[in-house]
């Protein structure tokens, strides 16, 4: 009995989770004079339930996590910078729209109404030419950089009572060298 | 002091423990207050993902500090058990039992509560009459919005179709335009009415009845939207209450993507502000339901945690308690089997060191106490061990100085102890006895001494000396051929209680002082007959001498002469024949033939012949009651009774008393013949039994020894003393046996 229940809780948890599991694609990167501006898409993460607890009202949403490293070729790429971009809906019952607003380590940088779920689907999960990193003059052109996203997508319990995070793999965008700013 | 000592000195300080348990108890209480706050918290902040986390984290902490608890200690009972170390099976025991006690109905109540918490969320959120009425009432209010949206668009399109005829793009055309647009408003019902060229604005009139005092800006959004597909509606608010306008569009017939050049017709419809505010209140009654709904997993995690973690702080108290008071109960005793058994291997010295003012506490003083007792009584004990062994020395000495003294004594010395057991004979006592050591040595008396000649010896053993704890006593035996005559001089004596622990004989053979008093007896008898009879031969031949004279001369009084002579001569011969037979009876004494005698006759009997002969001198008997008759040869004893009689009256004078008492001792008759005469002096007490010795001036000297004679053959004794307060009493003891 209980052979067979650490099995089935060893299944759901290294397996059937991952079976559905939702990703990011790789994201573009635009090196816009001082900004890294990234696109990408989320898949998988604009669940059924999630849509479901969005019609009830609940703030709900996603949020990107961005890091920005120095590459190393033999060593561990170390952090340079962090930030973080939340994408949160909120359904209108009355005049049934979804007000989407974006923050990005904090501040509401945009906000988009959708009236149908293709169009809150989309503006959740497609994200565009977010500037994720203002390049400072305390990168050195001459080292290569990349960035590494990924997407926390909220939670779950486990046997009722144990929760877990759901969220996605990191995914990284090109290496890139900042450009060279005139002193 | 060093850290661990503090440590351990902080963890048996109950301080701590209660602070802990206080400390607990405001937690747990704190929780309390906020479940019940958390009724009124938001649902958002009840099911915060943050706040899941939070709890599941302080979960598993206290998880692992139950586990911990329970299996450092659970290591340590087993090391302890595999260590041997003394109390572990108690101890494991009896925190087993402790922790069994609050683990299990913890546990179970756990299962069942939280069994029960999520069957109590799964009923609230499976109630259909609750879920009916929320979807029911969404319905109609959405249903309600759809059908004023449904109306406003087909008011607007049959506006559009009005204001399409009065060619409103035309300037020139305005007036008639918006008479139209007013008799619409007014036919239609409508709030507001604008019309646009694509997304240009036109026309707008506000219906005055309405009460908007601004006209309604739809947003170019909402026109290029109502271009696109014909129509589109919005609600928006207005006033900043809760009126709500729903504002409809209706676009002419056109390409989607064109925009300009075609005509466009915005309606506006106020919704009654009191349908618009419950219609509202219903969705957003039916979106709580929902978002409860859909945080149903939540909510129930959440509370689950929050009962888990209540559930766990009991858990890690009541074992945390339960350790500790099978630590209280399990280290004193611990402790107390260490020092038994560091007591049982001689450490009188150890002391058990424990805190404990319980009566545990009171068990260790009191056993410290009682270890310090031992090993003062062991060093007391070694004292007197050694003392006595000493004094065993001592007594080992001595013992062989008696020994040796004992062996070379010409008594004999017999010793016995209370049960009547032969301890020692010396070697005189079995040379007089004729027998060996193994004869007797070890065995009771009346098997040492069976046959009847030496059997008085174990019936003086037996006998009760009374008061005196001494019995002095002569008696013959037949050993071998020849007659022996002993003194025995018995001794008891008594522990400190008084009770007889043993009896000491000392046996003088007095047969060769006796066979030399009897010579020195016969001697002096011999003397005394050889005196007597030439005390009558003198008179005899001085009156044979007297006639013979008389007849030489012929004197004429020859014949009274003769006669006189005679008459002397005869009365002297016949007080020598008088005392040839009273010699003649001493010497042929028969032996008795003893009978059953009737006391009380026979004393009355010899008294008889005494009373009333000396006037003043009263003779009395007093037989006791437990000797009315006695076994003896009853002509001997009243010849000796006479004799005794017959002396005390003589010795007595007027007023005076006679008396005999008779009375049994110790199985023996004892018969006393006492007087209130002048009594015997000292030094002739010594010689009172002796043949021919006598105070009297005319007696022969035998009557006393023919008394002591007829004792002795009944095997019985005869003494005199001084009677008090004067005269003498003789005591005559006949064994019965």
């Amino acid at each position: 009995m209980f052979q067979s229940t650490a099995w089935v809780l060893t299944a759901f948890l290294f397996f059937g989770s991952s079976a559905d599991k939702p990703y990011m694609t790789e994201p573009e990167l635009v090196i816009d004079g001082g900004r890294a501006v990234v696109s990408f898409d989320l898949v998988g993460g604009f669940t059924e339930e999630l849509f479901e607890q969005i019609q009830t009202g609940l703030a709900t949403g996603f949020t990107y996590q961005f890091n920005l490293l120095r590459d190393h070729l033999r060593w561990a790429d170390n952090r340079i910078d962090t930030s973080e971009l939340q994408v949160v809906a909120m359904y209108n019952a009355v005049t049934r729209e979804y007000l989407i607003n974006y923050k990005q380590d904090g501040k509401l940088i945009d906000s988009r109404i959708a009236r149908n779920r293709e169009e809150l689907e989309q503006a959740m999960t497609r994200i565009e030419s977010i500037a994720a990193f203002v390049l400072g003059h305390d990168l050195n052109p001459d080292k290569r950089y990349l960035i590494k996203a990924r997407a926390k997508l909220g939670s779950r319990t486990i046997m009722l009572l144990i929760p877990t995070r759901i969220e996605t793999d990191w995914v990284t965008t090109r290496k890139f060298r900042p450009p060279a700013t005139e002193p | 002091m060093a850290l661990r000592e503090r440590f351990q000195a902080y963890r048996k300080d109950t301080r701590w423990i209660i602070g802990g348990l206080a400390i607990l108890l405001l937690a747990l209480s704190l929780l309390y207050y906020l479940t019940q706050r958390g009724k009124d918290l938001p649902s958002e902040l009840v099911t915060n993902r943050v706040l899941l986390f939070v709890l599941w984290y302080i979960n598993l902490t206290l998880i692992l500090a139950v586990l911990f608890v329970l299996a450092r200690n659970l290591f340590k009972l087993v090391m302890e058990r595999h260590n041997r170390i003394l109390g572990s099976r108690f101890k494991t025991r009896l925190v087993a039992t402790y922790i069994g006690l609050s683990l299990i109905p913890v546990l179970l109540l756990f299962a069942y509560g939280s069994r029960m918490l999520q069957g109590w969320i799964d009923r609230w959120f499976d109630e259909p009459a609750i879920q009916e009425v929320a979807t029911q009432g969404h319905a109609v209010a959405q249903e309600l919005f759809r059908q004023i949206e449904q109306t406003a668009l087909r008011d607007t399109g049959r506006a559009l179709l009005e204001i399409e005829e009065e060619s409103p793009r035309n300037p020139r055309r305005r007036p008639q335009v918006q008479r139209r647009m007013g008799q619409l408003l007014e036919e239609l019902d409508l709030d507001f009415l604008a019309v646009y060229d694509g997304t240009q604005f036109v026309h707008a009139l506000l219906n005055p009845q309405s009460g908007l005092e601004d006209l309604p800006e739809p947003g170019e959004r909402f026109l290029v939207e109502a271009l696109r597909n014909s129509q589109a509606t919005r609600m928006v608010s207005v006033g900043g209450g809760e009126e709500r306008l729903v504002l409809t569009a209706v676009a002419a017939a056109g390409d989607g993507d064109v925009l300009e050049g075609r005509t466009l017709t915005v309606a506006g419809t106020l919704i009654d502000a009191d349908i618009a505010s419950k219609s509202r209140q219903l969705i957003q009654a039916y979106q709580g339901y929902r978002q409860l709904e859909v945080s149903k997993s939540r909510i129930e995690a959440g509370y689950l945690l929050n009962f888990l973690m209540v559930t766990l702080l009991i858990l890690l108290a009541s074992s945390w308690v339960g350790l500790y008071l099978a630590r209280q109960i399990t280290v004193p005793i611990q402790a107390l089997a260490e020092a038994t058994k560091r007591i049982s291997d001689g450490d009188l010295d150890f002391q058990v060191e424990v805190d404990a003012d319980d009566e545990l506490g009171v068990l260790v003083h009191s056993f410290n106490s009682m270890t310090a007792e031992l090993q003062r009584n062991k060093e007391l004990l070694e004292e007197s061990n050694l003392e006595l062994l000493m004094s065993n020395q001592r007594l080992a000495e001595e013992r062989a100085v008696i020994s040796a003294v004992l062996q070379n004594l010409a008594a004999g010395v017999i010793s016995v102890d209370e049960e009547g057991t032969v301890l020692t004979c010396n070697g005189a006592a079995l040379k007089m006895l004729q027998q060996e050591e193994s004869d007797c040595i070890g065995r009771p008396v009346r098997e040492a001494w069976s046959d009847p000649e030496r059997g008085k010896l174990a019936k003086l053993f037996e006998m009760d000396a009374g008061q005196s704890r001494r019995i002095t006593q002569d008696f013959r035996m037949m050993l071998g051929d020849d007659w022996k005559t002993f003194e025995a001089k018995v001794t008891t004596m008594q522990d400190r209680h008084g009770m007889v622990s043993g009896r000491v004989m000392v046996l003088e053979e007095l047969t060769e002082l006796v066979k030399a008093q009897q010579m020195a007896a016969w001697s002096e008898a011999a003397r005394r007959i050889a005196h007597e009879i030439k005390n009558p031969l003198t008179p005899i031949r001085l009156s044979a001498e007297r006639m013979l004279k008389k007849h030489e001369q012929k004197a004429p009084d020859l014949g009274e002469t003769l006669e006189e002579g005679v008459e002397l001569i005869k009365r002297e011969v016949e007080a020598m024949k008088s005392m040839v037979d009273e010699f003649s009876r001493f010497a042929r004494m028969p032996l008795p033939r003893p009978s059953e005698v009737e006391l009380e006759g026979f004393v009355d009997e010899a008294l008889n012949l005494y009373r009333g002969i000396k006037p003043g001198v009263e003779v009395t008997a007093r037989i006791d009651d437990d000797a009315q008759s006695a076994r003896f040869d009853a002509e001997q004893i009243k010849r000796a009774l006479i004799n005794l009689l017959d002396n005390a009256l003589d010795a007595t004078e007027a007023p005076g008393e006679v008396s005999v008492a008779v009375h049994r001792h110790n199985g023996s008759l004892e018969i006393n013949i006492s007087d209130t005469g002048e009594g015997i002096p000292p030094d002739a007490k010594e010689k009172l039994f002796l043949p021919h010795f006598s105070t009297k001036r005319r007696g022969t000297g035998l009557g006393l020894s023919i008394v002591h004679r007829i004792i002795s053959d009944h095997h019985g004794t005869i003494q005199a003393d001084d009677n008090d307060p004067q005269g003498t009493i003789f005591t005559i003891t006949l064994p019965q046996q």
